[in-house]
């Protein structure tokens, strides 16, 4: 078989043109009849050629005009809706690549924010020049993430199937937003708001360690801590601090 | 062939034994990706012949599909009427006819094929961006799927996105604030259709998070 990339016109050559319409039309019987087999549906094929006053048929001359009957017999609109030429063909499989490249392209662009996203997290602040269009998606694509977190903490603190930590799920996700709105409000400490929002993370993996090995308290229990300023001399052994 | 890890996304081409496909939705998949290839084979014939063809088959379904060139309507009609008149296309109008529809279909011909070379680099720009993440997935837990995060885990990925939430809006404030002074255009990060409010001139990231040891709270290797 040549695998040689083939100019999609009109052959000029006689005779390379005869050989390509005898292997062509071979191979094209020999698909609509594996289509009719593997699909067990009925299908006719009919090829005019210069090369012969009468045409080539699939399956055979009764076949044909069977087939070509049924269809006869189907309503006008019926027989029309899904009838092509050249142009109509190419036009729908124009259509089809396009819609497809957009999907791909929507594809890529999420990896390549969330490849951002992870770069920020990883080095604590937001790098580089970052255009508006990038930190708009950006913000929609950590909502997203936020959202899948919350689910699967939902999934996972219900699955431990004990009483009190089902009441952690909701725990966790009031105090956290009490922990989020000191951390806006106390932007003054002496080092910055980074220092403060850092002593809350290191303060808040403790608080949660704390409350699933506990299993949980009331769910009225008030914060281990109270005002954030004033943790800044007593820094909890965190394990993640080197 | 790329290294062993890589996900194939279809299982490429397998052979088949040529018998009715037991499995009703393989069928309906086969017979979908079959009769567009048959079609396209039909048409390329067409174009590299000068052929006429008239297909018609039946979908499981029972909905008829029917490719011709040049129309299917015609040919069925000459041929159930068993008239084949030879080359009854030799008025100067029905090859004008027929040359601005071959024109048309070079260029159609033409824009898929551009479309779809285009389609497979992307598709390939996926393939590289999801081998870098499963790669970097290796040596950073947080970019692992949400699904394979313990308890403990998520509670820490969550504070962190919660904090860079935050900093995203300042950063947008801030932004917002300079508009007024932008003129040019700042380079954007990923090269998306650039309607930025202008570079950075004042904003130091690094003035919000003085803390060298932010970072370290995901235990990373560089440590």
């Amino acid at each position: 078989m040549t695998r040689k990339k083939v100019k999609l016109a009109f052959i000029a050559n006689d005779s390379a043109r005869k050989a390509t319409f005898k292997k062509r039309k071979k191979g094209l019987m020999k698909k609509v009849s594996e289509l009719s087999t593997l699909c067990g549906i009925d299908a006719c094929a009919i090829v005019y050629s210069p090369y012969d006053p009468q045409p080539e048929v699939w399956p055979s001359p009764m076949g044909v005009q069977r087939v070509l009957s049924k269809f006869r017999r189907m309503p006008e609109l019926e027989q029309s809706k899904k009838m092509v030429n050249q142009e109509s063909f190419l036009r729908q499989r124009i259509l089809k690549a396009k819609d497809q490249l957009k999907k791909q392209r929507k594809d890529n662009r999420e990896k390549e924010i969330t490849q951002l996203m992870f770069q920020y997290l990883s080095a604590g602040k937001i790098m580089h020049n970052i255009s508006m269009v990038d930190l708009n998606d950006l913000a929609w694509l950590i909502d997203q993430n936020l959202k899948d977190i919350n689910r699967r903490i939902e999934v996972l603190t219900k699955n431990n199937g004990q009483s009190q930590t089902q009441v952690a799920a909701p725990v966790v996700t009031n105090v956290v937003a009490k922990i989020e709105d000191k951390a806006q409000g106390s932007s003054n400490t002496h080092l910055g708001q980074g220092f403060d929002i850092n002593i809350d993370l290191m303060h808040k993996q403790n608080w949660f360690m704390n409350l699933m090995n506990n299993g949980g308290g009331g769910g009225n229990e008030t914060m281990p801590f109270g005002d954030v300023n004033n943790h800044q001399n007593g820094f909890w052994p965190n394990p993640f601090f080197h | 062939m790329s290294m062993s890890k890589s996900k194939k996304s279809s299982l490429g081409r397998q052979k088949i034994p040529i018998e009715k496909i037991p499995k009703k939705s393989h069928l309906q998949v086969t017979f979908s990706k079959r009769r567009s290839g048959l079609f396209k084979k039909a048409s390329e014939l067409c174009t590299l012949c000068g052929v006429e063809i008239a297909i018609v088959v039946f979908s499981p379904a029972d909905k008829a599909f029917s490719f011709g060139h040049p129309e299917v309507e015609s040919l069925i009609d000459r041929y159930t009427a068993r008239n084949h008149p030879p080359e009854s296309s030799s008025s100067g109008a029905h090859h004008l006819v027929e040359a601005h529809r071959n024109a048309n279909v070079r260029d159609l011909n033409m824009q898929l094929t551009q479309l779809l070379s285009q389609l497979e680099m992307e598709k390939k720009r996926g393939e590289d961006l999801e081998q870098e993440r499963k790669t970097r997935q290796r040596q950073l837990w947080w970019e692992s799927p949400v699904d394979e995060l313990g308890l403990h885990e998520l509670a820490q990925l969550k504070l962190s996105i919660e904090d860079l939430k935050n900093n995203i809006h300042k950063h947008a404030t801030k932004f917002m604030l300079d508009s007024s002074s932008s003129s040019s255009s700042s380079s954007p990060l990923l090269g998306g259709p650039n309607t930025s409010l202008g570079p950075l001139p004042r904003y130091d990231a690094s003035s919000l998070h003085p803390n060298p040891h932010y970072h370290l709270a995901f235990p990373t290797p560089y440590l």
